[in-house]
C-alpha cells in the first residue's frame, strides 16, 4: 500500500480544470518531486492533498484512507505536513513559539487545565518546548529561538517553516519551493537537510522546486505537470530526457 | 520542575494574594468614604473585566468582535431578571446568591456568545466587526421592546447587594485566565489563529473550536460583570449597554494595546476615571471656568504638535535618558506653543469672545487625549508586552540579563 495515492484527482475552479485526472503514488521513504512550469497546478495539488480544496472528482488516499475533502485541521492530523510557497509564518510570535504551535497538534490536555495553568499543562507546554527545540536543532535554527519570526532572513523562515512542519510529527512531508530565493550554498545545506529527514528520521517528502539541479539531486522520483496535467512520472535521468518535458520547459522546437 | 507540594503551596499563595489585593482595593475605596469613590472603583473593576475578556477575543485570537456590551447587556438582564422574580422564592442572599447571580449572568452570555461565535467562522475582519455590532444592536432593540424585561424604561427593583471585592475578584479571576491561557501552549493555538489562519490549519489547529471558545469565554466574563452591575445598580436599561459602551471597551483595548492584558487593565482604569477627574474642571468657588475659544484651539494645535513630535524624538531616543529628554522637551514645546498662540489667536475676533465654560469640554478633553496617545504609540500604550517579573528584571537590571544570554 502506497503511503500517499492520488487516483485521478481533478479540481475544476468554474471552466478552469487546474489538475486535470492527475495519478501517481508516493511510496513510504520516498524523496519525491513534483515539477512543472508556471500555473502548471502544482501548489493546487499540494492544496487538494492538504484538503484546502475538495477535488471535483478523483480520490487522494492517505495510508489507504479517503483523505479528499476532509477538513485541513484532520489532514494533519492524519499525518500530513506542508509548508508555504508564499511563506505563512505566525510573524509576530518567537521562532520557539511558531514550532510548539506545530507540536500542539499532538496535545493531551484538556483546556480547561490550561486556563487553570494546573501541573499537567506546564508540564506539557515545557515538553512542546523541548521537542520544539529539537527540532531547531535539526534545522539549524536554535541561535534565533527567541526572535521574532517576522525578523528572520529569508532562508531561515524557510527553514523555519519546515522545523514548525516536522513538529507535527508527520509521515508525510509536503515542501511548496523550499529552496526559493535561497542562495547556492543555503540550498546545498537545505538538500542535504532534506535527506536528513528521509535518512534519520524516517520520514517521507512530497516538494515542488523550481530550481532544477536541487530536484535532479535529491529526488527519486519526480512527476512532471503542465497545464494542470500529467506529462511524465519516472527518476530523474528518463524525466530529463524526456522530450514531453523538454517541450513543456522550453517550448516546442520551431 | 518543582515538585506537586510546592507547587500547590505557590499556587495558594498566589490566590490568597490575589484575593487579599480585592479586599485592600475594597478596604481603600472604604478609605476613601465616599460613594462616589466607591461607585468609580466598581466600575472600573467591571471595565477591566469587559477589556481583558473583549482582549482575548479581539487582541488575543484576532476575530473583530465591537459589540462586547451585548454580552455585557445579556449577562446583566439575566441577573436582574431571576433576581427580581426568583429571589424571594428561593429564600437566598447575600454573597451566595450573589455568586449564583454571577455564574447566571456568565452562563446566559456566554450561550449568546456562541450563537455569536458561530457567524465568526465564516466572516473574518471587518465583515465580522459589522456582524457583532449588529448582534450587540439586536440585542439591545430586542430587550427594549420586550415588556417582561422592562422595555425602554428599564428593570427596575433589582435587590441592591454588591461587594468591591467582588467585582475585582471577578476581574483578577478574568485576568488570571487570560493570562494562564497564554502561558500554556494552548494559548498559542489562539495567537496562531490570529496571526495566519491558513497556516494554523495546516498545522492542525481547529480554528473553529478557537474561535468559538474565545467567544464563549470572552463574553462570559462579560456577562458575569453585567450580572455585577445589575446588582451594584439595582437598575438596569438599554442605553446603558449602548453602542457607546461597546466603543469605550473597544478603545480601552486598542488603548492598552492589542493584544496586551496588562495594557488592557491600565487602559480600562485609566478611561474610566479619566472623565470624572475632568468633572473637576471647576475654579474653587465651583464656578465652571470660563476658556476663551482661543485658548481651546493653541491647546489642542500645540497638544497635536508636541504629541507629533514626541512620538519623533522617542523614535530616535534609544536609552532612559533620552526619551526623558524626549518627553520633557515636549512638554516645554507644548507650554510654550500654548502660551504663544494663544495670544496671537485672541486676534481673531470670534474667537477670543467665544466663552466656554471648562466643564462641558469635558468628552472633547478626552477624545483629544486619547488622539494624543495613539499619535505617540500607534499600537497601544504596551503594544504586545506584559507586565511580569521577568520584564520588571529586564527594565531595571538591564546589564545582568545581558551577561546571562550571553
Amino acid at each position: 500500500m502506497s503511503l500517499l495515492e492520488l487516483k485521478d484527482a481533478t479540481i475544476r475552479f468554474g471552466g478552469l480544470i487546474a489538475v486535470n485526472t492527475v495519478s501517481f503514488a508516493v511510496e513510504e521513504g520516498d524523496l519525491f518531486g513534483l515539477i512543472g512550469p508556471n500555473g502548471a497546478g502544482k501548489t493546487t495539488c499540494f492544496n487538494l492533498i492538504t484538503g484546502v480544496y475538495k477535488p471535483t472528482s478523483g480520490k487522494i488516499l492517505f495510508k489507504g484512507q479517503e483523505v479528499g475533502g476532509l477538513a485541513p485541521n484532520k489532514i494533519a492530523e492524519k499525518g500530513i505536513a506542508r509548508t508555504f510557497q508564499n511563506i505563512r509564518l505566525f510573524s509576530s510570535l518567537s521562532v520557539l513559539d511558531n514550532v510548539v504551535v506545530g507540536g500542539f497538534l499532538r496535545h493531551k490536555t484538556g483546556l480547561l487545565s490550561a486556563l487553570g495553568y494546573m501541573p499537567s499543562a506546564i508540564k506539557e507546554t515545557e515538553e512542546l518546548r523541548q521537542q520544539a527545540m529539537h527540532w531547531l536543532e535539526v534545522m539549524d535554527l536554535t541561535d534565533v529561538a527567541h526572535h521574532q519570526s517576522g525578523d528572520l532572513p529569508y532562508g531561515k523562515q524557510r527553514r523555519l517553516e519546515i522545523a514548525r512542519a516536522m513538529a507535527t510529527n508527520p509521515d508525510l512531508l509536503l515542501l511548496d519551493e523550499p529552496a526559493a530565493g535561497m542562495n547556492p550554498q543555503e540550498s546545498e545545506d537545505l538538500r542535504a537537510t532534506v535527506r536528513r529527514l528521509r535518512d534519520e528520521f524516517g520520514r517521507t517528502v512530497l516538494l515542488i522546486e523550481h530550481d532544477m539541479k536541487f530536484v535532479m539531486n535529491l529526488c527519486e522520483k519526480i512527476v512532471v505537470l503542465d497545464h494542470g496535467e500529467e506529462i511524465a512520472q519516472g527518476g530523474p535521468a528518463e524525466v530529463r530526457n524526456n522530450p514531453q518535458v523538454i517541450a513543456a520547459y522550453l517550448g516546442e522546437p520551431v | 520542575m518543582a515538585s506537586s507540594g510546592r507547587f500547590w503551596l505557590i499556587r495558594l499563595i498566589s490566590c490568597l494574594l490575589g484575593i487579599a489585593l480585592c479586599f485592600g482595593i475594597q478596604s481603600v475605596a472604604h478609605m476613601l468614604g465616599n460613594t462616589y469613590y466607591e461607585r468609580l472603583i466598581i466600575l472600573a473593576g467591571l471595565y477591566v473585566t469587559l477589556a481583558v475578556s473583549l482582549n482575548l477575543i479581539n487582541g488575543i485570537t484576532g476575530q473583530f468582535s465591537i459589540g462586547h456590551a451585548a454580552f455585557y447587556q445579556v449577562g446583566a438582564y439575566a441577573a436582574g431578571f431571576i433576581s427580581v422574580h426568583y429571589m424571594t422564592q428561593l429564600h437566598m442572599g447575600g454573597y451566595a446568591w450573589m455568586f449564583l447571580m454571577v455564574v447566571v449572568g456568565g452562563i446566559a452570555a456566554a450561550i449568546t456568545g456562541f450563537t455569536v461565535g458561530l457567524p465568526s467562522l465564516r466572516l473574518r475582519g471587518d465583515y465580522l466587526a459589522i456582524v457583532t455590532l449588529g448582534f450587540g444592536e439586536i440585542i439591545r432593540i430586542i430587550v427594549q421592546n420586550s415588556d417582561a424585561l422592562g422595555g425602554s424604561y428599564g428593570m427596575k427593583d433589582i435587590p441592591k447587594d454588591y461587594a468591591i471585592w467582588a467585582v475585582w475578584l471577578l476581574a483578577a479571576t478574568c485576568i488570571a485566565t487570560c493570562r494562564n491561557l497564554l502561558r500554556s501552549a494552548h494559548g498559542l493555538s489562539f495567537l496562531a489563529v490570529r496571526e495566519d489562519e491558513v497556516a494554523a490549519l495546516a498545522m492542525g489547529v481547529n480554528i473553529t473550536r478557537v474561535k468559538v471558545t474565545a467567544f464563549v469565554i470572552g463574553s462570559m466574563f462579560a456577562g458575569a460583570a453585567g450580572a455585577l452591575l445589575a446588582m451594584f445598580e439595582g437598575f438596569v436599561s438599554p442605553p446603558m449597554f449602548s453602542m457607546d459602551t461597546s466603543f469605550i471597551i473597544l478603545t480601552m483595548v486598542v488603548l492598552g494595546g492589542t493584544g496586551s492584558i496588562t495594557g488592557s487593565v491600565i487602559a480600562a482604569c485609566f478611561l474610566s476615571y479619566l472623565p470624572e477627574y475632568l468633572r473637576t474642571l471647576q475654579d474653587a468657588n465651583h464656578q465652571a471656568l470660563m476658556i476663551s475659544g482661543a485658548s481651546i484651539v493653541a491647546g489642542i494645535l500645540s497638544a497635536l504638535g508636541s504629541a507629533a513630535l514626541l512620538k519623533r524624538m522617542l523614535e530616535h531616543a534609544s536609552n532612559l535618558k533620552g526619551r526623558l529628554i524626549a518627553t520633557g522637551s515636549s512638554i516645554a514645546v507644548l507650554i510654550v506653543a500654548k502660551l504663544a498662540l494663544t495670544p496671537l489667536l485672541t486676534l481673531v475676533k470670534p474667537m477670543a469672545e467665544k466663552q466656554i465654560p471648562a466643564e462641558q469640554l469635558r468628552m472633547v478633553i478626552f477624545a483629544l487625549t486619547l488622539i494624543v496617545i495613539m499619535l505617540i504609540r500607534p499600537s497601544g500604550i504596551l503594544g504586545r508586552s506584559e507586565f511580569s517579573l521577568d520584564w520588571l528584571k529586564r527594565v531595571f537590571m538591564p546589564n545582568r540579563r545581558m551577561a546571562t544570554e550571553l
